[in-house]
């Protein structure tokens, strides 16, 4: 972990709240790319992203105590993700409940689920890896996803892979279960399954 | 988007690109009850999310831009400002009304 951040967090959990907040911008300067992209994996809006990580830097700095002893990246953004993170994205999407059909339990996995199998790896290792994955895929398969993640609509990807887009929804479902299972394979191996 | 009788795997599509396009709220707006019992008995949608997620950080997590992160930080600090203030407004009003309580009746 880097320095600037050991100290900052070692501020974070005093129990004075002036301290606590003087802490708060370098804690703030040198966690938010980390948490703003793991925060977009799950609300996949930019702004949205910024008004929760607000809260919760505010929850932080009013109860820090699950920081305290943290030593590593990966274990701050695990306890920030399921003490923090969780409870804000769960506000969010409870008052859409009303109007939902979707159980709160199921509405909750969707929105701010449970860690899953690589959430805690960092974005350059998953890059690599979904990298190796596309690649054992089959060439249909692997253009309909490379083309989903250059932002392409399921209209546009039927048009260049000249079918319909029934088809591109169907083949983009069958090659998303494959690649999990790839996933699971990869945890299993690196030795990550829970 | 369309909003009735969806097969799981259009619903899946739906899905990813709502997350994508950080419209989640609609896609939750477009479901129907018949779709909803569909995503909750889908082994398989459940298990295919999880991929989603990874995807969308992995093709558009680098894309966020943050142009000031100096303004976002005076942000987290007016909402401590404003909860340090209410926090000692609490104590106050406490502290007030036991002073204000007969003798005899204090906590």
């Amino acid at each position: 972990m880097d320095k600037r951040l050991r100290n900052a967090l070692q501020q974070l959990t005093a129990s004075d709240p002036e301290s606590r907040r003087r802490a708060m911008e370098p804690f703030v300067r040198a966690t938010f790319a980390m948490f703003i992209r793991h925060l977009h994996r799950y609300l996949g809006n930019e702004v949205e992203c910024e008004d929760v990580l607000e809260d919760v830097y505010a929850d932080i700095w009013e109860s820090p105590d699950h920081l305290r002893g943290i030593e590593d990246d990966r274990r701050l953004l695990k306890t920030v993700y399921l003490y923090y993170m969780r409870k804000r994205l769960r506000e969010v999407y409870r008052r859409l409940n009303r109007r939902a059909y979707l159980s709160q339990a199921d509405l909750q996995s969707l929105m701010a689920p449970d860690l899953g199998l690589c959430d805690l790896v960092s974005q350059e290792e998953l890059k690599q890896l979904l990298h190796k994955m596309l690649g054992k895929l089959k060439a249909r398969e692997r253009r309909a996803i490379e083309l989903w993640m250059e932002g392409m609509s399921n209209r546009a990807i039927a048009n260049q892979l000249g079918t319909t887009v029934g088809a591109v929804k169907m083949l983009e479902f069958r090659t998303i279960l494959k690649l999990r299972e790839m996933l699971k394979e990869y945890s299993r191996e690196s030795g990550r399954e829970d | 988007m369309p909003s009735t009788h969806r097969e799981i795997q259009e619903l899946l599509a739906d899905y990813a690109s709502a997350l994508r396009d950080g419209s989640l709220p609609t896609f939750l707006k477009s479901l129907t009850r018949e779709e909803a019992t569909r995503i909750h008995d889908s082994q398989d949608f459940w298990e295919a999310t999880e991929v989603v997620r990874l995807m969308n950080s992995v093709g558009f997590g680098d894309r966020l831009v943050t142009p000031d992160v100096g303004l976002f930080i005076s942000r987290v600090d007016a909402g401590i400002a404003s909860r340090m203030k209410k926090a000692r407004a609490s104590t106050r009003d406490s502290s007030r009304s036991h002073v204000n309580l007969p003798k005899g009746f204090e906590s």
